[in-house]
């Protein structure tokens, strides 16, 4: 009798064993690597990246995964790494991702970065005198104009901020037509702060605004006196303040102490963030910012409370992250991924030609185009700071 | 130069050397430390703005006086200099320059990621004293928060003085500085006073730490190496080991910074003050309160 027992039990062992490896079988689990600053000072934005990725692979996960090529089901893993936004550990990383079954890369946060990273990406495909990394990757954060153009491997879905800029001073022209001088102040050792300083220059004078003069700063300075007092010698209309929110509340609290009261505030992109409202709400009340996010919509509003569980913060910059993890699992189901190590040079081929192949996406705040050069055209719209909260001013 | 120049100039000048007082603050720190053990704690304003930040972050979801926050900056800035002791110094070869500069550096690198790590990198806003306070002084105005730095940065000099010149721990701890062997044959617990070194420092840090959070209203981790360059620059050009250069020279560098920003720019600012730096080192290496070299 104990004899029998012991068979019985090593018997339902056994097929317990078996059953689990079955179920293991069936399931499949395929694992998309995103990368982004997790250390430094702009560890918020990977922080946020990977819980926005996170929270869209749940939710893909939650309505049955996606469908494979061979028609299995799989489900999304998210795995993380962090690249300092630093360029050379940016490249190490990519080139860290592009030696396992990855066929497809999600990064990096910082420009300096994707500009180097897509740098070792083959310029042309099929190009057989070009030996450089044949392996898609496609940019959330990274925000200097025209990345992608650099590598036929390389993909974003950032927002242009050329086109708010140009549609923002083209509105203000029309519904400030009383206002006609800006002065400008900008964060000058930050590469996005200076491009995007020159973007708004450059189209508030194509709208007949004049610009009286400029103020400089740096990312880490702590006293902005003497560029308040040029300010204020100026008595601009309109101040526009192309700079990250650290220093963009420093500049507000000294326009504050200095009397500077600008009929119009303009801030830049990044600073349309709860950190501005945390570090000066009081004196960014009015500022007027231009975003591709903003929790408008049953669909933003349920990726931001998604992307909270997740302990990030949607904002322009993840609810990008958001938005590819729903275009990969289309073109991972379109071009017919199979996700196995023996098909994944084919697989990055294929999801190459697929996310080159799109013409419109999936977006938070409607649907996102395609440009020829793989960059993105997000709709946008403008948001103002009003008793410490943003709040949707016009929607283009 | 016309009479809006001429006031605005005068104005940066001030602005600067009220704001010099935190640099003035740091250097101390820095000069204290090598006037005891000749050794540079290179983690210091690391340590003094993570001393800040850990004010905020206990007492994070309390409603306290602004001065709360300050006090409780000071006491873990003192135990924050402390463990700098202990983690940089302790365990490592005093005699080999090197070992304690690579130490501290490890230090600052960690103490900062500590605090990118803790806050995510996110600016936090500092509680601030007077900030509406503004007093008009003829054609010039006078921030009040920054008059009340100043103010407190200077009863801070003068009380780590009066500890340095008029107290039993301020005589050993000097003794330590000029003649350790003889001080340690006379009964003077070198360990103890250096302890006591960095907690005294510490304490000062994180009275700096709060008063350029004070100032500024808000906190980043952006702030760590900057300042450690600054508090260096402060610590040369004041000479190596001098309190009184300290105080000097962090006022000075904090009035020519705002100068040479209003002259010629952000992009040259930092220009000057490296090369007033080079001209101290290549010129005058003791500093401005240089000592004449005596038997020691």
């Amino acid at each position: 009798m104990k004899g029998l027992n012991i068979a019985a039990a090593a018997l339902l062992c056994g097929a317990a064993i078996c059953l689990s490896d079955g179920a293991a079988a069936q399931e499949r689990i395929v694992k998309i690597t995103g990368f982004g600053a997790k250390s430094g000072v702009v560890r918020v934005f990977g922080v946020n990246s990977e819980a926005a990725m996170k929270a869209a692979a749940e939710v893909i996960n939650a309505s049955g995964g996606v469908t494979l090529g061979d028609g299995t089901k799989a489900k999304l893993a998210i795995e993380f790494l962090d690249d300092r936004c630093n360029a050379e550990e940016g490249i190490s990383v990519v080139r860290r991702i592009a030696a396992t079954d990855a066929f497809i890369a999600v990064g990096p946060t910082c420009s300096n970065v994707a500009e180097s990273l897509f740098g070792i990406l083959q310029k042309k495909v099929n190009d057989p005198s070009d030996s450089g990394l044949q392996f898609p990757i496609i940019a959330d954060v990274a925000a200097k104009g025209g990345l992608a153009k650099i590598s036929e491997w390389a993909f974003r879905n950032v927002p242009s901020e050329f086109e708010m800029y140009k549609s923002l001073f083209a509105w203000l022209r029309k519904t400030h037509p009383n206002l006609k001088s800006i002065w400008g102040g900008v964060e000058k050792d930050f590469a996005h702060s200076n491009a995007t300083f020159n973007v708004m220059i450059q189209q508030a004078e194509s709208n007949q605004f004049q610009v009286l003069g400029k103020s400089e700063w740096l990312l880490a300075d702590t006293t902005f006196s003497t560029q308040v007092r040029e300010m204020k010698r100026a008595n601009p209309e309109i101040v526009v303040i192309s700079a990250h929110p650290f220093t963009t509340c420093g500049v507000l609290r000294e326009m504050e102490r200095q009397g500077v009261k600008p009929k119009l505030l303009i801030g830049l992109t990044s600073s349309s963030s709860i950190e501005t409202l945390q570090g000066c709400a009081k004196q960014a009340e009015g500022i007027i910012i231009p975003t591709s996010f903003a929790p408008v919509n049953a669909e933003a509003q349920k990726a931001a409370t998604n992307v909270a569980k997740h302990g990030g913060s949607a904002d322009l910059h993840s609810a990008a992250a958001y938005e590819i993890m729903f275009i990969l699992k289309d073109v991972i189901e379109k071009q017919k991924i199979m996700a196995r190590p023996d098909t994944v040079a084919a697989d990055r081929v294929k999801m190459r030609v697929g996310l080159a192949g799109l013409k419109t996406t999936f977006g938070l705040l409607g649907t996102v185009g395609r440009t020829e050069d793989r960059e993105a055209i997000k709709p946008y719209l403008y948001v103002h700071a009003k008793k410490g909260t943003w709040q949707v001013l016009h929607t283009p | 130069m016309d009479y809006l120049d001429f006031i605005d100039t005068i104005q940066s000048i001030a602005d600067g050397v009220l704001f010099g007082a935190t640099y003035a603050l740091l250097g101390i720190g820095f000069t204290l430390i090598f006037g005891v053990m000749h050794k540079i704690n290179l983690s210091y304003a690391a340590a003094s703005i993570g001393a800040a930040y850990a004010s905020l972050l206990i007492l994070a979801g309390f409603k306290v006086p602004p001065a709360f926050v300050f006090v409780l900056s000071a006491l873990c800035g003192g135990v924050i200099g402390g463990l700098v002791y202990w983690i940089g110094f302790k365990f490592i070869p005093l005699n080999n320059p090197l070992a304690t500069l690579m130490s501290t550096l490890g230090l600052l690198l960690l103490i900062d990621e500590i605090v990118v790590h803790t806050t995510q990198g996110v600016p936090l806003a500092y509680p601030v004293l007077f900030s509406d306070v503004i007093i008009p002084a003829g054609p010039f105005n006078l921030r009040g928060d920054l008059i009340f730095v100043f103010m407190l940065g200077c009863i801070c000099m003068v009380l780590l003085l009066l500890l340095i010149y008029r107290t039993r721990l301020g005589i050993a701890t000097r003794a330590v500085s000029q003649q350790p062997v003889a001080s340690a044959l006379c009964g003077i617990s070198t360990t103890r006073v250096n302890i006591l070194t960095f907690v005294i420092t510490g304490v000062l840090g994180g009275i700096a730490g709060a008063m350029i959070g004070a100032a500024i209203g808000m906190l980043s981790p952006l702030l760590a190496l900057p300042l450690t360059v600054k508090g260096l620059i402060v610590c040369v050009i004041g000479g190596l080991g001098s309190i009184p250069g300290a105080i000097l020279a962090g006022l000075l560098v904090g009035g020519l910074e705002n100068l040479f920003q209003f002259w010629r720019g952000v992009s040259e600012r930092d220009l000057y003050i490296m090369l007033l730096l080079f001209i101290f080192l290549v010129f005058r290496p003791g500093g401005l309160f240089a000592t004449a070299p005596g038997r020691d």
